[in-house]
């Protein structure tokens, strides 16, 4: 027989023994795996100018190296067959280190693990390794793994324009290439202290296992934590367009977007949740855009929107931990839609046709936000999608891993825990609400728009775009014949539907994230 | 849709028993009840008591993949037809099932990969007699228009437009059709781009695909969570007990025994020089210690722990990675060491390196130690994998895929503690020999050029 097991859940915010030190308590009574995170409040607003992808190389080579108390093969010897595994993941403002292991080697790991955060060993032949994959990433797997990723980071550094979040977080190529291993040091020293980390356990462990780790933290430099300002990003001029182009492209991957100044910390971001799930829920097909543009007319792979950074999202369904942001934008991902050149050899119908379906997609997916600017959600769209966030913001935090790093993802936006917050806060929305903050928040005049696509398409589809030509969809036979009056009616609204271009540029696909 | 998305935790796969020291039950190291019981009509039902309060993952493993696909022309129509199981019944339309399932709040979606496609719920406990109503609606009454047919097939187009800007999986088609002559393996799941064009006009076989493999003689449910085996047997007796079984027998073509040393290339130039080779690997099999041989052979000589990781990756610095998959699908499939590089011109020589290893195999059997913490390292690692319903789930489907049977879990489990250094130097002179390799490359020259 099974024993039924009551899972407890303890946060504490125990008093500052040593100051700074935060700790986030998951109890797992019978769980046999333990999870410790190290949260560092840095993230890669802290790179210097010129060194843009520091901080990441930073915290992948206290990972990758040795301690002074073991060096690199040692740890492998010993944790391998442990299994036990450990990574850093950096964003915009934080840094995460995360360890996992099986519960009973809680005591064998603890000095390993200590090590790597208070005493990490950097070498220079561990700095060149890892400093050459980063290096590799920037310059070359980035444009070449997947377009769709590709878009987005192109997006991110147009719409944080001269601000610290501008770069990628793994950097630039020209900075990632002038980062020296004394940089590493410096920037070791200076920012990674008590007084900017947070620390989270979850699984099965004694108060004094926590303690131990507090103690070990406090080798830890204990300066105030100097981190640049965070200026508010501008909110672009009119609709701006950067046209990525790349040889042997197969289709146009869009991904635009515009700051709103909503993070978790405020009720109006659940409002705004609901709006967003109904628009454009992540990798589900209740969206609106998703059933206009997939579901009806056969366009793509799917469609969605989002009112904060979700990290891997080609690969995630379920959104990861460790990315807590000040600074949100309202995204749109329009996965990829066929090119010209593609349509051209795929049917005899649409041989003679000059653009692919870019700037249809663009306009219906902008025109349906702008509808639900105009017309709000309805009282019954409204109830639909909250009873389904209810329920769904739980499946977050299935695992302890992913109920700790959401747990201390709220500490960053000062809340105990944001999910059981949000499921109170969704009890008490109204429709009124949510649409209340639908027009705070959200519109349709001004955005970013980054679509990495092929040769072939990118001078086409400016030309287009620039002149607000009509843009007619263009579908195959087999499709149109089947489509009802009223969808053939509304795109040839949404062909004519003007959009508030102000600019759009080609770039090649060499240029990007040199600087 | 995920390929191998179960092999990108090859451990929880193939995993052994016993705790951390080897020297406990199977039952410490995944202590939860596993209940499998098959209805009168053949289907299988099996439930895993999972304590995660509220809520359960809600699986229904189809015994149909792009191996199925034995007819020309239907390339990439198992995971076309997955799509199409979203298309609605008589009851429940497109619009009534999104719907009902935004309702539930669940997290819901399918995959197909070679030997299977897989329909999946995790959500709230409470919801389980929902998830079965949807589902046995569906899998029984599924009915679409021509229309939503033609429509569906351009979202399939989109999902290989958005993968194409991956040269991996560019590599990936070119050497399934380099490695397999006459097998289905030869062809993606994704299928070929010229069937996947052709879909909109293939309607009439997608009913006869249907009423081939939507029967319960090819379909087990795995509930695995905060639900009991007599709830679940029940509402899998309510729900589809009166399912009819099919009478289709699928006959896959046998893939002839290959004789010398394939290639596939993907020339790319921005992009790290990449390195697989690609071994035969044998069909999942617990009655031998083969499967577990070879996964325990390729974790001692390609993990971040090896030697030639610690010398080619970390020493010497000519890798950015090396690693290895190990693949026991229902029909001999393929396994790999893979290499990625700073410069092609290192190549050859890491290819030799990599080769030299297993020969030295095959007369020096592996030490002692090495052997335990191999067998720890996989033991461990199901531990580490275990811990949220979902990945019960994906981790236990895996059997009920490739042998029809969650008790080969266990049977499995077993054959990992008997493997000796003996048998690991036997399976590497049955498998790991160059009449069974195809090597695979991505570089910026116009061929792979490596011998």
């Amino acid at each position: 027989m099974m024993r039924k097991i009551a899972i407890v859940l303890l946060t504490l915010l125990m008093p500052s023994l040593l100051l700074g030190q935060e700790v986030v308590l998951l109890k797992k009574p019978v769980s046999s795996k333990t999870v410790v995170k190290f949260m560092f409040k840095n993230g890669s607003i802290a790179d210097p100018k010129g060194k843009e992808g520091l901080t990441v190389l930073t915290a992948a080579l206290m990972m990758e190296g040795g301690t002074l108390g073991y060096t690199k093969p040692e740890i492998d010897s010993i944790l391998y067959p442990m299994a036990a595994w450990y990574s850093a993941s950096a964003d915009k403002e934080v840094v995460v280190f995360t360890f996992e292991f099986p519960s009973v080697y809680q005591d064998a790991i603890f000095d390993i693990m200590m090590g790597l955060i208070v005493k990490p060993e950097f070498t220079e032949e561990n700095f060149q390794r890892v400093k050459s994959n980063q290096l590799n990433y920037v310059e070359q797997v980035i444009k070449a793994s997947s377009d769709e990723e590709y878009s987005k980071m192109a997006l991110e550094e147009m719409l944080f324009h001269q601000t610290p979040y501008r770069h990628m977080v793994a950097g630039t190529v020209e900075g990632v290439k002038s980062i020296s291993l004394a940089d590493v040091e410096e920037h070791y020293r200076k920012y990674f202290g008590v007084k900017n980390v947070t620390t989270g356990v979850a699984g099965a462990f004694k108060d004094r296992y926590v303690e131990k780790i507090r103690q070990g933290l406090s080798q830890l430099p204990s300066h105030e934590i100097q981190l640049p300002e965070l200026p508010a990003p501008q909110q672009p001029a009119g609709i701006r367009v950067r046209i990525i182009e790349k040889e042997n492209a197969l289709g146009s991957a869009i991904f635009a977007g515009f700051p709103i100044d909503v993070t978790r910390e405020k009720d109006e971001f659940v409002a705004l949740m609901v709006a967003n799930s109904s628009l454009g829920e992540h990798r589900k097909s209740y969206g609106r855009l998703y059933q206009k543009i997939r579901e009806t007319r056969s366009m793509n792979y799917g469609d969605y929107t989002y009112i904060e950074w979700y990290k891997d999202g080609t690969y995630h369904q379920l959104p990861p931990s460790g990315t807590p942001r000040s600074s949100n934008y309202f995204g749109l991902w329009i996965r990829p839609v066929q090119i010209g050149e593609s349509l051209r050899s795929q049917y005899p119908e649409l041989k003679d046709v000059s653009i692919g379906h870019a700037h249809f997609a663009l306009r219906l997916a902008i025109r349906e936000i702008d509808l639900l600017v105009k017309n709000g959600l309805t009282k019954e769209d409204f109830e639909a999608t909250r009873r389904f966030l209810k329920n769904y913001i739980k499946l977050y935090i299935q695992s302890p891993e992913k109920e700790l790093g959401f747990l201390m993802d709220s500490r960053f936006y000062n809340r105990r825990d944001f999910i059981s917050e949000a499921g109170a806060i969704l009890d008490r929305l109204t429709v009124d609400d949510v649409n209340a903050a639908v027009r705070k928040y959200l519109q349709t005049e001004n955005m970013q728009v980054a679509i990495v696509t092929d040769d072939s398409e990118a001078a086409v589809l400016a030309k287009s775009l620039k002149e607000n030509l009509p843009s007619p969809m263009t579908y195959a036979n087999v499709v149109k014949e089947g489509l009802p009056g009223e969808v053939l009616d509304e795109d040839k609204e949404i062909e004519n539907y003007k959009l508030n271009v102000a600019l759009v540029e080609i770039t090649g696909s060499a240029k990007m994230f040199i600087h | 849709m995920k390929i191998f998305a179960y092999l990108a935790i090859p451990a929880i796969a193939l995993v052994s028993c016993g705790n951390p020291k080897g020297d406990a039950p199977a039952n410490e190291l995944f202590p939860y009840p596993i209940v499998q019981e098959t209805l009168d009509n053949g289907l299988t039902v099996v439930t895993v008591e999972y304590p995660s309060p509220g809520i359960v993952a809600f699986y229904i493993i189809v015994r149909a993949g792009s191996r199925e696909e034995v007819e020309p022309g239907k390339t990439g129509f198992a995971h076309f037809f997955e799509h199409m199981m979203f298309r609605g019944t008589e009851k429940y339309p497109p619009e009534a099932y999104n719907d009902e399932l935004k309702n539930i709040g669940a997290a819901a979606n399918a995959n197909t990969s070679i030997d299977r496609t897989i329909y999946h719920m995790t959500g709230s406990a409470s919801a389980l007699e929902k998830m079965f109503e949807l589902e046995a609606d569906r899998f029984m009454n599924l009915s679409y228009p021509v229309h939503a047919f033609k429509t569906e097939a351009g979202a399939v187009k989109g999902e290989y437009t958005k993968n194409y800007s991956n040269p991996f999986m560019r590599l990936h088609e070119a050497t399934m059709a380099a490695a397999f002559d006459k097998h289905t393996y030869r062809h993606t799941t994704m299928g070929f781009w010229e069937d996947i064009v052709d879909m909109p006009n293939q309607y009439k076989y997608s009913l006869t695909f249907f009423d081939r493999f939507y029967r319960p003689e090819y379909t087990a449910i795995l509930a695995v969570g905060d639900v009991k085996p007599t709830r679940v047997k029940q509402l899998a007796e309510k729900y589809f007990g009166k399912w009819q079984r099919g009478n289709y027998t699928p006959s896959t073509p046998v893939e002839p025994s290959q004789t010398e040393t394939r290639y596939a290339h993907v020339q790319e130039s921005g992009f790290p020089p990449y390195l697989e080779l690609n071994y035969k690997a044998p069909a999942f099999d617990a009655s031998t210690v083969d499967n577990a041989a070879l996964h325990i052979l390729l974790t001692i000589f390609f993990s971040e722990r090896s030697e030639l990781y610690r010398k080619l990756v970390i020493e010497e610095g000519v890798l950015r990675n090396l690693g290895f998959d190990a693949h026991f699908a229902r029909d001999p499939y393929l396994m790999n060491v893979f290499a990625s590089f700073k410069e092609g011109k290192d190549m050859q020589r890491v290819k030799d390196e990599i080769v030299q290893k297993l020969e030295e195999v095959k007369s020096k059997p592996v030490g002692k130690q090495l052997l335990e913490d191999a067998k720890s390292h996989i033991r461990n690692s199901i531990i580490m994998h275990m811990d949220n319903p979902s990945s019960i789930a994906d981790g236990h489907s895996y059997f009920l895929w490739v042998s029809g049977d969650i008790r080969f879990f266990d049977a499995l489990m077993k054959k990992y503690d008997e493997v000796t250094p003996d048998d690991i130097t036997a399976v590497a002179k049955k498998y790991l020999v160059p009449e069974k390799l195809t090597i695979s490359t991505i570089s910026p020259n116009k061929e792979g050029g490596i011998k």
